[in-house]
């Protein structure tokens, strides 16, 4: 089929639709009357929610460990720092998705809103996996002095199992959590469900995104 | 002048009834999926009127508001309930959307394999067959010119080749 074919095919689908095709005027109206949020703003309230937990969350552990670190034991301190850090980062990416969406014009050209939409989407994996890198402190903040004076081979034997175990999947989980890997049965487990199958998308379209605008410079 | 506006949108939206219908049938081949698309798209053509911009063509923003929403619709998670209302059931009346005869069969082809494309080449490819010259296409998509002319003629030799396929 030529090219001049296939225009003159879609003309016919054109005029066709325009015999055939309806606007529901009544139905049509009541949208005008609707107060609508654009679908953007619906994704404010939950991430200024988990800004806001996040932030008290932080200011509680902040004001602990300033409080108790004259007196508190080292692993604590440490554990309950790198923690507190990490929850920072997840806010900070939070905060750059809330001003992506103050940002985002869906009257802008297709590339620019699209960049901004998928970059906000596609940010949402790196909150998963600075989630993960927090695993091992769980294991290690409430260890002190006198358990480790006191204690016995099995409980040394175990503890450093496990926290040798999540430091690793930290490690591992941070390094592979990324797009390259979506197709992999593990990460296929971890990202079960159809909430992240957007996230997924919106790197590919990132991607091809990205080619677009070197293509375009 | 405020009560005008729906007056206004309306007839908008009935002149140009084609644009938003295409771009919905191209991104959507389920047609529960499609009718919540084509009245997410008139609810954003609605919010963002206030805001026309009068420097642009009326259809290049309706392009552009249509497309964007078509594009971040496959990716959201719950469609209609993310939305503040519930919604009326048929925006668009089609009587009979299925035309027949040999015509009819290309044409559907044709929206199947468009359908196929990716996210921007569907973009694209709408705007190409529209015959929007390729200014109005860079301003629609923000895709350079010459880009805009590269990508097309890759996805019409796509579209060629799937046209051959079928005769093969």
């Amino acid at each position: 089929m030529e090219d001049n074919e296939i225009i003159s095919l879609w003309r016919t689908y054109g005029q066709r639709l325009e015999e055939s095709l309806q606007l529901n005027r009544r139905n049509a109206e009541e949208i005008t009357r609707l107060k609508v949020k654009s679908f953007l703003s619906s994704m404010k309230p939950i991430k200024l929610f988990t800004i806001a937990v996040g932030i008290i969350w932080v200011g509680l552990i902040d004001i602990l460990i300033i409080k108790l670190f004259p007196i508190a034991n080292w692993f604590f301190i440490i554990s309950a720092g790198i923690q507190v850090l990490l929850t920072k980062l997840a806010i900070v990416i939070y905060l750059y998705q809330l001003i992506l969406i103050h940002e985002a014009d869906i009257s802008e050209p297709v590339l620019e809103t699209q960049h901004k939409l998928a970059s906000l989407r596609s940010t949402t994996i790196w909150v998963t996996r600075i989630l993960f890198l927090q695993l091992p402190v769980w294991t290690t903040f409430y260890w002190n002095r006198s358990m480790l004076l006191n204690g016995n081979w099995v409980l040394y034997l175990i503890q450093a199992a496990v926290t040798l175990s999540f430091i690793f999947a930290a490690i591992w989980l941070f390094r592979n959590i990324r797009y390259e890997n979506k197709d992999k049965k593990w990460f296929r487990l971890i990202f079960n469900g159809s909430e992240w199958d957007p996230v997924i998308k919106s790197i590919e379209l990132l991607n091809e995104l990205k080619a677009l605008r070197v293509e375009n410079k | 002048m405020l009560s005008e506006q729906p007056a206004i949108f309306l007839s908008l939206i009935e002149t140009n009834k084609g644009i938003i219908y295409k771009v919905a049938n191209a991104y959507c081949m389920h047609s529960e999926d499609r009718k919540d698309l084509i009245q997410e798209i008139i609810v954003q053509l609605w919010r963002s009127f206030d805001q026309y911009n009068d420097k642009y063509k009326y259809t290049t923003w309706m392009y552009r508001i249509a497309l964007n929403v078509a594009i971040s619709f496959y990716r959201r998670e719950n469609r209609r309930k993310q939305l503040t209302n519930p919604l009326p059931d048929n925006i668009f009346d089609l009587a009979d959307e299925n035309n027949g005869g040999e015509t009819g069969k290309q044409i559907s082809y044709l929206n199947q394999f468009i359908g196929e494309l990716k996210e921007l080449d569907k973009a694209l490819v709408l705007l190409y067959l529209e015959e929007k010259s390729q200014q109005e296409i860079a301003e629609i998509t923000g895709i350079s010119e010459t880009n805009v002319s590269t990508r097309i003629g890759r996805i019409k030799k796509i579209l060629k080749q799937k046209f051959a396929s079928l005769n093969a």
